[in-house]
């Protein structure tokens, strides 16, 4: 049924295509909010990546491979935000603890700490942490989807994954403080 | 020190908790708005899109250019010729269907050779749809092929080549390729003579005399048509110098190239089924480039 949807769209069967779109919307949505950690610039992104999708789905060559496709051009539409995204990480501290869930200390600790270590990755690498342990794709369907050597998925996912095991261990190490936010 | 699994555990719960849960509605409103006026990449540059498999193919081609359309030889039908290569026309076009080399190949992917190209003399299905299926032997290295276009390199000025075909759809020829925007008429033709006359009213074409034709034991018609030499497309609406839309697309399907291309196109009637076999190059195409697009079309056999 979806390879239909998607053979259809490349028809140039519009219908077909918002069909694909608003049930791929909620899960673009999601990864492009945890990569840009904006939530402008995520709606932004995920509006480019579908755009990008209608225009060049006739040279999807395998149909069942769209949703993979889709979260390629996604990741791309992000990367492109990555001006606006060094801009506004000038001026907004991340989103933090805002809505903070009450409770224990030690995983409030935690989420702060994993948010200081994620923000500090670049782009491309937060991409491959979402992608993995977010939307659970293995580091080699990472290095498909983003057509990179698996090599250099494994690369980017053992550095982020450090830099945030860094930043856990450092908040093991020191007491939980307020850190000044705004957002 | 924590353990891989628990720092993994961490991340992947954080990531979950801060998820958002919906795409707000407007974002998807906005984004039909959008593709609702924007048209998919068609024909040449969709097959350009597929052959990004082709690590022979050099770089600066696959991004540059747009695919080039692999014409099917209307002069080997004996259309007037006017692009001067490969020699004139045949005066009575009769292509004699060659026997298929190998069954039944891919029809979508290019395949085999290293290069992504189609293999020589393996049979490819270039024509299929509206229960027409139509079978061509691969001539010589080089050819690629995917949704019912074949191409060289490229199509693209001065000496591309390439071939497309449309089968059983509606085809709106504009009045006039450079203001199709406001010429396209009312109703689409639907049979041979009818394509056929609106292709020869069209304006600035220099189409040839139609010449009867048969292709592969179907009867039809050709007739060459030209892009003026000095036609500037960015002055054409929306850039596009467009022969005919279908009613899928709302810019043309078929759109050119370049100025100076020449279309040679075979419109058959294939068992109630239009279908129309547009085969492209310019005077610079190499002869053999055309010499090959000739061999192609001379091989078509339909089942």
């Amino acid at each position: 049924m979806r390879r239909d949807l998607v053979e259809a769209a490349q028809r140039g069967d519009h219908e077909a295509f918002e069909v694909l779109a608003t049930s791929a919307g909620d899960r673009l949505y999601a990864v492009a909010r945890l990569i840009l950690r904006a939530t402008d610039l995520a709606e932004d992104a995920v509006q480019e990546a579908l755009v990008r999708a209608w225009q060049q789905l006739p040279t999807l060559r395998d149909p069942d491979r769209f949703d993979a496709w889709l979260h390629r051009l996604l990741v791309n539409a992000c990367t492109d935000q990555g001006r606006q995204l060094r801009r506004w990480s000038r001026q907004v501290r991340p989103l933090l603890l805002d809505t903070a869930i009450a409770d224990d200390t030690g995983a409030v600790a935690d989420r702060e700490q994993l948010e200081r270590g994620f923000s500090r990755l670049k782009p491309e690498q937060r991409a491959v942490v979402v992608l993995h342990y977010y939307s659970g794709f293995s580091a080699a369907e990472v290095a498909r989807m983003l057509g990179i050597p698996e090599g250099t998925a494994r690369s980017r996912l053992h550095y982020a994954t450090e830099a945030m095991r860094a930043a856990l261990e450092a908040d093991a190490r020191l007491p939980a403080v307020a850190h000044d936010r705004t957002a | 020190m924590s353990t891989d699994k628990q720092v993994a555990d961490k991340i992947s719960g954080w990531l979950e908790a801060e998820a958002p849960m919906r795409l707000p509605d407007r974002v998807l409103r906005a984004t039909f708005e959008r593709t609702r006026t924007t048209r998919q990449q068609r024909g040449w540059r969709a097959l350009l899109g597929r052959m990004h498999v082709n690590r022979l193919v050099p770089m600066g081609l696959a991004t540059a250019a747009v695919v080039g359309a692999v014409f099917i030889g209307a002069q080997l039908f004996g259309s007037p010729g006017d692009g001067g290569v490969g020699g004139a026309p045949s005066a009575t076009p009769s292509p004699t269907a060659q026997p298929s080399p190998s069954p039944d190949p891919s029809v979508a992917a290019p395949s085999s050779p290293a290069d992504g190209g189609l293999p020589v003399g393996s049979s490819y299905v270039l024509i299929s749809g509206g229960g027409v299926r139509g079978t061509v032997t691969v001539p010589a290295p080089g050819w690629f092929g995917g949704g019912g276009i074949m191409t060289r390199d490229n199509v693209d000025p001065p000496a591309g080549a390439g071939m497309i075909t449309f089968v059983g759809e509606p085809l709106y020829v504009y009045g006039d390729p450079c203001d199709w925007s406001t010429t396209k008429p009312e109703t689409p033709a639907t049979t041979v003579d009818e394509l056929v006359a609106a292709m020869a009213a069209q304006a600035s074409r220099d189409a040839s005399e139609p010449v009867a034709i048969t292709v592969g034991g179907y009867a039809g018609k050709s007739i060459t048509l030209h892009v003026p030499d000095d036609a500037v497309f960015s002055e054409c609406d929306q850039g596009y110098f467009g022969s005919w839309g279908v009613p899928s697309e709302s810019t043309p399907a078929r759109y050119h190239q370049g100025p100076g291309q020449i279309d040679e196109l075979w419109i058959l009637d294939v068992d109630g089924v239009l279908t129309v076999i547009d085969t492209a190059y310019y005077e610079g195409t190499p002869a053999e480039h055309v010499a090959e697009l000739r061999a192609i079309v001379e091989s078509i056999t339909f089942e």
